[in-house]
């Protein structure tokens, strides 16, 4: 016998049943040998109104933990950077944010960025052709029909369609950004940053574009026409002239410009588009 | 609008060259209304308008008289919208709980204690309350249907747009649906499509039928079956003047005739009759519309 014994606090838990387990276990075990904190639970179980006790939110919150799905990494993610949880779940689901679709991307660019740093300046053509459409791929796979399989529930809810693509793409940016600056960085010759207005850009063109078509079908046109494009000039052109100034303003222009028209036609994104 | 909570004014959908629906006039009221019809016959097309999904083409679909076309009233059609579509996808490693959840997240139930009670309710409507955290993809194809129908019972909306909802759903929990359907049909429209008639025999005061995108009758379950009195017998044999005719079980042959037969041993006739009856009779001649 110690002369310990449970502090008063305690007490109420263990005799409201709101204690942990391993709290209560602790307190069992000593009452067990000490009377007078036995007769201390029998004075409060006694002077305790036990029927305060909602054993019904005692089994939801029991079923609560069981059932209720833990968040994804990415989700933990943005919500630590502020993003509310329920708009971190509706985002979280999209396919675009599943390890295998950025891992796919994220080695596409590398491998692009580490041919421009072994072939020097030569291949930057591919580094060009591949890195500023990466971002917008991710942006269509993260609110296309084809890779949103629940998208038709989803659409007659009432949550606003314009809300979520702005909240995918948004979430696309922040993580695949990032990893073009990264990349960006093996370039050799380049500051990083002339990367993200012509990404910035393409996702607008593909947000602007999916209120006619599909986003999917947008991102692949915009991408093959980038590619082409770089490829055909690279003899004509250095690939360095295309992240000059001048270029850079365009992009700028073309992202505003994209953006308004996504704003003024985001109405016709709330409708199934009939597939084909 | 006469008291319709769904009214369709000369509706037509197209897809391309392909015309699924054409010049559709409905009005919907209180209760069960069964779709019957065969594969693209429009079902699902006319469902998808109903539930908001798609434009139309050509008309007014107007849904607790708001315009489906117009954004805001659009809206609040879906607030008051239980729709489960022909085929439901789920995200990769959800479970039944965390996909309602999901849905009703997105359906504006932002508490999170009252939205996870309501989930544990519609899914122990639909008898998955012991798979609540099973992963959708080891269940069997009836209970990722469930898991389907539950999202649309969320809220017991007043309006419930439902696509084969039974499909692929065993004889018992089919029943035990039916019980769910029926208790909501008290205070909301159920507009459900099926191509089991015996669901629709067994639920619904009326029967769309539709054939082509047009629509072939509308009208009571009971006056339907009523027009293939007299027209069904049983024979050892397959009736030569028989429209439709197949071994039952027995080993006796059922025969359903366009034309009323004297001298054989008539059955009551089923709905299943009826509309094969209506399906054979795709001239036009005979058919009934409200």
């Amino acid at each position: 016998m110690t002369g310990w014994h449970v502090d008063d606090e305690t007490l109420r838990r263990y005799v409201e049943r709101i204690d942990s387990v391993a709290e209560g276990a602790s307190v069992e075990q000593h009452v067990l040998r000490c009377e007078r904190c036995r007769a201390r639970v029998n004075t409060a179980a006694a002077a305790a109104d036990l029927a305060v006790v909602d054993l019904d939110a005692v089994w939801d919150r029991t079923r609560g933990a069981i059932e209720v799905p833990r968040p994804s990494v990415f989700e933990r993610l943005l919500t630590a950077v502020g993003v509310p949880s329920d708009e971190a779940r509706i985002v979280a689901v999209a396919s675009a944010f599943h390890g295998v679709w950025l891992v796919g991307v994220a080695t596409v660019i590398a491998f692009a960025a580490l041919a421009a740093k072994i072939g020097g300046t030569g291949e930057l053509w591919f580094v060009l052709a591949v890195a500023p459409v990466a971002p917008c791929l991710l942006v269509a796979v993260s609110y296309d029909w084809r890779w949103d399989p629940a998208l038709e529930p989803e659409m007659a809810t009432p949550y606003p369609v314009l809300r979520l693509v702005l909240l995918r793409t948004i979430a696309v940016l922040a993580l695949a950004l990032p990893a073009v600056l990264l990349l960006g960085l093996l370039v050799p010759g380049q500051p990083p940053f002339v990367w993200l207005l012509p990404a910035v850009g393409f996702v607008a063109v593909v947000l602007a574009a999916s209120t006619w078509i599909n986003p999917l079908n947008a991102a692949t046109t915009v991408s093959a026409a980038w590619f082409v494009a770089v490829w055909l000039t690279r003899r004509a052109y250095s690939p360095t002239e295309v992240l000059e100034a001048r270029t850079q303003v365009a992009f700028l222009v073309l992202a505003a410009a994209s953006f308004c028209v996504f704003v003024v036609r985001g109405h016709h994104l709330t409708q199934l588009r009939p597939r084909g | 609008m006469n008291g319709s909570l769904i009214s369709l004014r000369g509706v037509g959908r197209s897809f391309g060259a392909t015309q699924a629906l054409a010049d559709v006039d409905l009005d919907l009221g209180p209760g069960v209304i069964g779709l019957l019809g065969p594969n693209g016959a429009g079902k699902t097309t006319l469902l998808r308008l109903l539930a908001t999904a798609l434009p139309p083409s050509r008309g007014e679909v107007r849904v607790l008289g708001r315009d489906v076309e117009v954004p805001a009233q659009r809206t609040e059609i879906r607030r008051r919208l239980g729709y489960l579509p022909q085929e439901v996808g789920f995200p990769r490693g959800f479970t039944a709980f965390a996909f309602v959840d999901y849905i009703a997240l997105l359906k504006e139930w932002a508490d999170p204690a009252v939205r996870h009670a309501e989930v544990r309710r519609v899914l122990n409507l639909v008898g998955l309350s012991h798979a609540t955290t099973k992963r959708i993809r080891a269940m069997s194809g009836g209970q990722r249907r469930r898991v389907a129908l539950a999202q649309a019972l969320l809220g017991s909306p007043p309006v419930l747009i439902l696509d084969e909802p039974t499909t692929g759903v065993d004889p018992e929990q089919r029943v035990t649906l039916r019980t769910v359907l029926a208790e909501l049909a008290r205070t909301s429209i159920v507009v459900l499509s099926t191509h089991q008639t015996e669901d629709v025999a067994a639920l619904c005061e009326r029967v769309v039928v539709l054939d082509q995108g047009r629509v072939r009758y509308d009208g009571a379950v009971t006056d339907l079956v009523r027009r293939a009195a007299g027209r069904v017998w049983l024979a050892d044999q397959p009736d030569p003047a028989a429209t439709v005719s197949w071994r039952t079980g027995t080993g006796r042959y059922r025969n359903v005739a366009a034309q009323a037969r004297d001298g054989v041993q008539h059955v009551e006739p089923s709905l299943e009759d009826a509309y094969l009856l209506l399906r054979a009779d795709r001239s036009g001649t005979g058919m009934v519309t409200r």
